[in-house]
């Protein structure tokens, strides 16, 4: 990582391992750098793009999804990662989660989990087990968690995977099979956070974590394994349906209409009246 | 000469589809007309109405006053409607529609056939020739107008309000097409919407001209989805719009703000209902100004059109994508919808040619928020050359990356505000109808602009002298808008389809301008030339 990057991470945080990780994954990549654009929202994990070498546009919170849907109908030929926390990911952007996996494009969607949220200094996140005491919460977080692996199953994601900060080898190997899946592939990346999730830490996830052998196929022993969590937690790819058909976009950029698409236009015949 | 009619009935009973077939007809025909509508929100029942001006001259505005005809698809036309025809106006009460409807049936097989021997009956009454019609007719229902035709001969309607043919080479329009053919031209291809009335339409014409043209329409779960949707699109490298109404925009304005941030190129057409909340869904106001002046959090120039015309809205829509794309800011298209389901005809000629963006290239050093002298730093996108595009919602650096640098903080505000004297020497000068050396001038913006002009021609052909100045562009104002006509000296009145006075607010706070007459109209229709007239006449008397 370049020296004279002021990173607004604390030390110890998962994502700078996150980000070394995406940056050899990149790198690694058989599409150049520059036709990469990466999208975010708000919080800590959403200024992941300014460390890296690559395109981005880091927008507002919740929104890195229809920011990635927007560049990726426009320009198919990029590759177009959405990258983002699960407080931005899950909580505010929760609703284009959903409809973003029903549109099928060739998209990848990484998500630091780190099951609080951070940038505001500790409160719940959708993610937050209940029970979890916080400022907003003094009485322990009354809500049970959002599952983002089963929701991005049940919506019908066609590549579902978890990774975690702490094994950076497979996390890379699981961001590039993503990046190279055709189709929507979620990575949900387990994130110690060092400051504010003093539950979930990495010695925590380090006793609990076991590799899948290989990608589960079959969507409801997917959505088992999506549902283990506390005792024995599976990191890989949870699902892969090679069938699923990614939605074909078709090439605008940089094409013009003729004049005979205009003269038609301009005298409404080729526009219906009703 | 001219005919007034209004066809009334139940939404769901053909009154819309009388009114699509007529006018396009009478455009065949190479006959003035100008139609609008009041309607419901709602998919049957209730009771809509279809308002059609047809003349022997240009008409762009409801004239108002009395009906010189009157047809009737449901009982209640005639307790609201028949009152307001006048001394010899034709009526078609409910049975005698009833008889149309009963001989499509008993004829055609098909009660659908009604409507089009509705316009049969109306082109009888305004003199057309049976055979011109059948040419003008919609393929296979040469026969429907026939019957129309020998309807009128029996009730003896032919000619009863004669209307001769007199308009020249044009095309015809609704309000929403013609922004939505406005934006083709100037390139967009790229949109994404929520739909909302009175934008729906704009929204259908795009996924139609999709399916034909390269350019893109995707139904957004949100508004908010929305625009950041075009926002990715427009950065991508593709001229994007968002089309809404206010209720949407609402839920828009963080992208607005946005735009202004990153300084990404968008078009963002506002199609105004009356409000608060979801207000009245189908009718019109001038409501949202003040909203769409002020919309997005902190400080970021704009430009607000507003066009009251159908070339200005396709010239004005296609200019905003080019200023978009200079300017690398936010251009909204505000309208309404009054002039959104207000069809007419447009004899200007529309230029073929369409916009495009310019893509520039560049190397590594490359640095989309470069400081120069004029604030407006070189624009490309992704994956076109070595230049890594880098857009930030935080306050950024010249390349991008998030900054807190105060220092930073005060030249990227002026940069960005740099702009501001580079859009006051690019505005769009009023117009003007009139004499300058009235005593009284009538101010307007956005869809009132025909209605003002036609009702201050008639009071200044009566010896009271009132000229016309329409704002196309309400934001910014400025002096050179006005330089020409010594306001200050005149008496100003203000015409708005508002109950606040929106925009002679505006003029007071940009141009120190003081409207001393209000004319405003709230009730969610708009003015009629009649209505205005009166009205007008009553204040400059």
């Amino acid at each position: 990582m370049e020296k004279r990057i002021d990173t607004a991470w604390c030390p110890g945080c998962g994502n700078f391992a996150i980000r070394d990780v995406l940056e050899q994954a990149i790198r690694e990549l058989p599409v150049p750098a520059g036709k990469v654009v990466l999208t975010s929202g708000i919080g800590q994990a959403a200024k992941m793009p300014h460390y890296l070498g690559v395109n981005y546009f880091n927008g507002l919170h919740g929104r890195s999804l229809p920011l990635a849907v927007g560049i990726k109908l426009a320009r198919p030929d990029l590759t177009v990662v959405a990258y983002s926390g699960d407080g931005c990911m899950y909580g505010e952007g929760g609703n284009h989660f959903l409809h973003t996996i029903r549109r099928r494009l060739d998209l990848t969607i990484l998500v630091s989990d780190n099951r609080v949220y951070a940038l505001t200094k500790g409160q719940s996140s959708p993610t937050t087990d209940p029970g979890v005491k916080n400022p907003l919460s003094p009485e322990g977080s009354r809500n049970i968690p959002l599952n983002p692996l089963a929701l991005a199953i049940t919506m019908g994601a066609p590549f579902v995977a978890r990774g975690f900060a702490g094994e950076k080898e497979h996390l890379k190997e699981l961001i590039k099979q993503a990046i190279l899946f055709k189709g929507t592939a979620l990575v949900d990346i387990l994130q110690p956070c060092v400051s504010f999730n003093k539950i979930n830490t990495y010695g925590w996830y380090k006793e609990r974590v076991f590799c899948l052998e290989s990608p589960m196929t079959d969507r409801y022993e997917a959505m088992k394994t999506a549902d283990l969590w506390g005792g024995k937690i599976p990191i890989g790819v949870i699902y892969r349906n090679e069938s699923a058909q990614c939605r074909q976009v078709k090439e605008i950029f940089r094409k013009q209409a003729t004049r005979e698409d205009m003269e038609c236009q301009v005298d409404m015949k080729c526009v219906m009246m009703r | 000469m001219e005919m007034n009619i209004v066809i009334a009935g139940e939404a769901g009973q053909g009154a819309f589809s009388v009114e699509l077939e007529l006018t396009e007809t009478l455009s065949r025909l190479n006959t003035h007309f100008f139609a609008t509508k009041h309607y419901m929100s709602r998919v049957r029942g209730g009771h809509n109405y279809h308002m059609i001006r047809v003349a022997d001259h240009p008409v762009h505005a409801l004239r108002g006053g009395k009906w010189d005809m009157v047809v009737a698809l449901d009982e209640e036309t005639k307790r609201l409607h028949k009152p307001n025809l006048r001394e010899g106006g034709v009526t078609l009460s409910r049975e005698m529609t009833k008889e149309i409807g009963a001989a499509a049936k008993e004829a055609f097989g098909n009660i659908v056939a009604s409507n089009s021997i509705l316009v049969g009956v109306v082109l009888a009454v305004i003199g057309a020739s049976p055979e011109k019609a059948a040419e003008a007719a919609e393929p296979g229902k040469e026969e429907y107008l026939k019957a129309g035709f020998e309807f009128a001969a029996r009730w003896k309607l032919t000619g009863a309000l004669p209307v001769s043919a007199t308009a020249g080479e044009h095309r015809k329009f609704d309000g929403n097409q013609a922004l939505a053919l406005g934006a083709i031209l100037g390139g967009c291809q790229f949109v994404a919407g929520y739909p909302m009335t009175p934008a729906t339409s704009i929204l259908n014409y795009f996924s139609e001209a999709a399916s034909k043209l390269p350019i893109h329409f995707e139904q957004a779960e949100d508004e908010i989805a929305a625009i950041n949707m075009v926002l990715g699109a427009s950065y991508a490298g593709v001229r994007s719009m968002a089309a809404t109404s206010g209720g949407g925009f609402a839920l828009m304005q963080e992208g607005v703000s946005l735009a202004g941030m990153t300084e990404t190129p968008v078009v963002i057409a506002v199609s105004q209902r009356p409000g608060p909340a979801t207000g009245l869904p189908t009718r019109t106001e001038q409501g949202d100004l003040n909203f769409i002046l002020h919309a997005g959090h902190g400080e970021f120039p704009r430009i607000i059109f507003a066009p009251g015309a159908i070339g200005e809205m396709i010239a004005l829509t296609r200019k905003s994508f080019e200023l978009a794309d200079r300017f690398q800011i936010p251009v909204f298209i505000l309208t309404d919808q009054y002039f959104a389901d207000s069809v007419q005809i447009c004899e200007e000629e529309i230029p073929l040619d369409a916009g495009s963006r310019e893509y520039r290239e560049f190397d590594g050093t490359y640095k989309r928020y470069q400081l120069t002298e004029d604030g407006i730093s070189p624009l490309t996108y992704p994956g076109l050359s070595e230049a890594l595009v880098r857009l930030d919602s935080d306050e950024h650096d010249e390349e991008g990356k998030i900054t807190e640098d105060q220092g930073m903080r005060i030249r990227m505000t002026d940069k960005r505000r740099k702009k501001i004297a580079l859009l006051q020497k690019e505005a769009v000068l009023p117009s003007f109808y009139g004499d300058r050396d009235a005593a009284s001038f009538v101010l307007c913006w956005g869809s009132t602009k025909h209605i003002v002009k036609e009702a201050a021609e008639r009071l200044t052909g009566e010896g009271i002298p009132a000229a016309v100045l329409h704002f196309g562009q309400v934001y910014p104002l400025t002096p050179e808008m006005v330089a020409p006509y010594n306001l200050e000296e005149k008496r100003l009145v203000g015409v708005e389809n508002n109950a606040g006075g929106q925009f002679a607010r505006l003029l007071k706070s940009e141009l120190g301008l003081a409207v001393d007459h209000a004319v405003l109209k709230y009730d969610g229709d708009c003015f009629t030339v009649e209505e205005l007239y009166q009205t007008l006449k009553g204040v400059l008397s």
